[in-house]
């Protein structure tokens, strides 16, 4: 049974003429992890604030655990990353997210503890006595996503969480984010799609003010893989065209589309054949092609933006 | 909002903002700006004109002049000190209260850290906590510098009375009281303001234009003056030659002043985009 968490309804804001969201609704069930995706000025950050409270809605109804969002019974169970939003430069991040879990309720002593518990998890228990000001921008950025993770939230929403940290730190949150995820719903926005698709089983995408929503969901009739051939010297030869005719005399193949740097979508029927991928294999190996990635289903990118880029192809 | 909750969230910003003016550089620097300016006051002005308060000839003189205002009620503090003391920061200190509590709110709207807090704490209790944290701020300032006249009274007297201390806390719960309408005044500026320079701008322009209105309409209908009295700081000319705790009656005013300033202040705040 669906148990919804975020339950928002014919939500619109606008800021002077131009309607940032517009009538948009959908629901955030228990236990999942949703990203939100969208271009630049799709409305997201605007979808953050108003869920989080921090600006009202022109229209339109939004509850979180059932509640409105900004209403005290949520204090300590939603909790947010902001984006841009920083923690005072004249204190240690230890001494702000100890008085944060004061606020939330605890003890000085046990607010101490989940600090350094919270720290600890982002690698910065180190800096527990740094002043905010003294930190760089990344560990700032990851000082900034440790106050999300005080007590126990049930709902955390992350604003661009990746957005600003190198590799190592960005794949470090991404494995923090899905180990939580065990024990936390997550709304996350992020312009890293390859990131989005790795933590969320959701998708909220966000175009012109309106929302598409995608499941993740395999369908019975079509299966797709999405194929790169290697791109060293070797490589730089293969015709695109060649291998596409080649792939499209496949068993069950329905459709073959090429993309760019060597990349090819192919679309099959998982009924014709049991053993499609291995007789791709064959056919790979066959014309001397060496493959740099496989992998079943499309890519997010490619559910997303298909059309766009067939049309640029 | 529960009551007790709301009163545990104004002590937790209350205590916040005692670190930050103990523990951390800006505070600091306030504290000590705070020191150099009574240091002056006390050694330049305090300390010579107490001896010129203590002579009987000038006393004759200050009663004669204005007795009929009241203002020889000032001879009647226990210590020439305190006297000083009360007519210097009665004048002094909302003006520099004005100063010092600018940045409420402003900055920490502006950097987004009000974001952070108001997922944990209603904006009423932000509202209510950062102006009682100036409050004990300010408290803090005004008892260290009463404490400074008392060892200079002390000094020049060889010892110190029960009186002139307990003429001292009358003049800290006085002078607290006159600064709360300034402290809830620069609580809606900075609730409103994106910066604490913008507020304080703000504040001194609301001040001047809204005494040169009411000026105005008093030069054309002198019937309206009464309105004067219901500006900030208006109990302080009453103030000034109050004696004794019954004195306290002149706090009706302020407490009304302050408790409507901080009414627009949520209000603003609460409608604020964080």
């Amino acid at each position: 049974m669906n148990n919804p968490i975020i339950k928002v309804n014919q939500l619109t804001k606008s800021y002077g003429r131009h309607k940032v969201l517009n009538n948009i609704s959908f629901e955030v069930n228990k236990g999942e992890t949703v990203a939100l995706i969208g271009q630049n000025g799709a409305g997201k950050t605007t979808l953050f604030s108003l869920l989080c409270g921090y600006i009202k809605a022109d229209s339109g109804s939004m509850q979180l655990l059932g509640q409105q969002p900004g209403s005290l019974a949520l204090f300590g169970k939603v909790s947010a990353l902001p984006q841009d939003a920083q923690l005072d430069p004249a204190f240690s991040i230890g001494e702000q997210l100890s008085f944060y879990g004061q606020l939330q309720g605890l003890t000085a002593l046990a607010a101490r503890t989940e600090t350094e518990r919270v720290l600890t998890l982002v690698d910065l228990a180190a800096h527990y006595q740094t002043k905010a000001g003294a930190l760089s921008h990344g560990m700032r950025k990851r000082a900034c996503m440790a106050q999300a993770f005080i007590g126990s939230p049930a709902l955390i929403l992350l604003d661009e969480p990746t957005a600003g940290l190198d590799p190592a730190n960005a794949l470090h949150i991404r494995e923090l984010i899905s180990d939580l995820s065990q024990h936390a719903s997550f709304l996350i926005s992020s312009h890293n799609i390859f990131e989005l698709e790795r933590l969320c089983n959701k998708v909220l995408y966000l175009q012109d003010g309106k929302l598409q929503q995608h499941h993740a969901q395999p369908s019975e009739t079509t299966a797709h893989l999405s194929l790169q051939l290697a791109s060293g010297a070797d490589a730089a030869a293969v015709d695109s065209s060649e291998v596409c005719q080649q792939l499209r005399q496949l068993a069950g193949v329905k459709e073959v589309t090429a993309g760019r740097n060597h990349e090819y979508q192919l679309s099959y029927q998982p009924q014709a054949v049991d053993d499609f991928d291995i007789r791709l294999l064959q056919c790979l190996a066959a014309n001397g092609w060496q493959y740099k990635q496989l992998s079943k289903g499309k890519s997010l990118e490619q559910q997303l933006f298909a059309r766009t880029k067939a049309a640029a192809i | 909002m529960s009551i007790m909750l709301l009163l545990r969230q104004i002590r937790l910003f209350s205590q916040v903002e005692l670190s930050r003016l103990w523990l951390t550089r800006r505070g600091l620097m306030t504290l000590a700006a705070t020191a150099v300016v009574w240091f002056f006051l006390l050694r330049y002005a305090i300390a010579p004109a107490s001896e010129i308060l203590q002579e009987p000839n000038f006393q004759k003189s200050l009663t004669a002049a204005f007795g009929m205002l009241g203002l020889h009620q000032l001879l009647n503090w226990p210590a020439p000190e305190l006297t000083l003391y009360w007519m210097l920061s009665l004048v002094l200190l909302p003006f520099l209260s004005l100063v010092f509590t600018a940045n409420q709110l402003s900055s920490d709207a502006a950097r987004g850290t009000l974001r952070f807090i108001s997922l944990r704490s209603s904006r009423t209790a932000i509202v209510l906590g950062r102006f009682c944290g100036q409050l004990v701020v300010q408290l803090c300032l005004i008892l260290l510098s009463l404490t400074a006249t008392l060892i200079i009274s002390a000094i020049r007297q060889d010892g110190l009375s029960w009186q002139a201390i307990e003429a001292a806390l009358l003049i800290s719960c006085h002078l607290l009281i006159v600064l709360m309408p300034f402290t809830a005044l620069m609580t809606v500026f900075s609730a409103w303001a994106r910066s604490s320079r913008l507020a304080l701008s703000l504040a001194i322009v609301s001040l001047g234009v809204v005494f040169g209105l009411l000026s105005w309409l008093i030069y054309h209908q002198p019937d309206a003056a009464f309105l004067l009295e219901y500006m900030p700081g208006a109990q302080i000319w009453q103030l000034i030659p109050a004696q004794g705790w019954q004195s306290l009656q002149l706090a009706a005013l302020p407490l009304a002043q302050t408790a409507v300033l901080l009414l627009i202040a949520q209000q603003i705040l609460s409608r604020r985009a964080l």
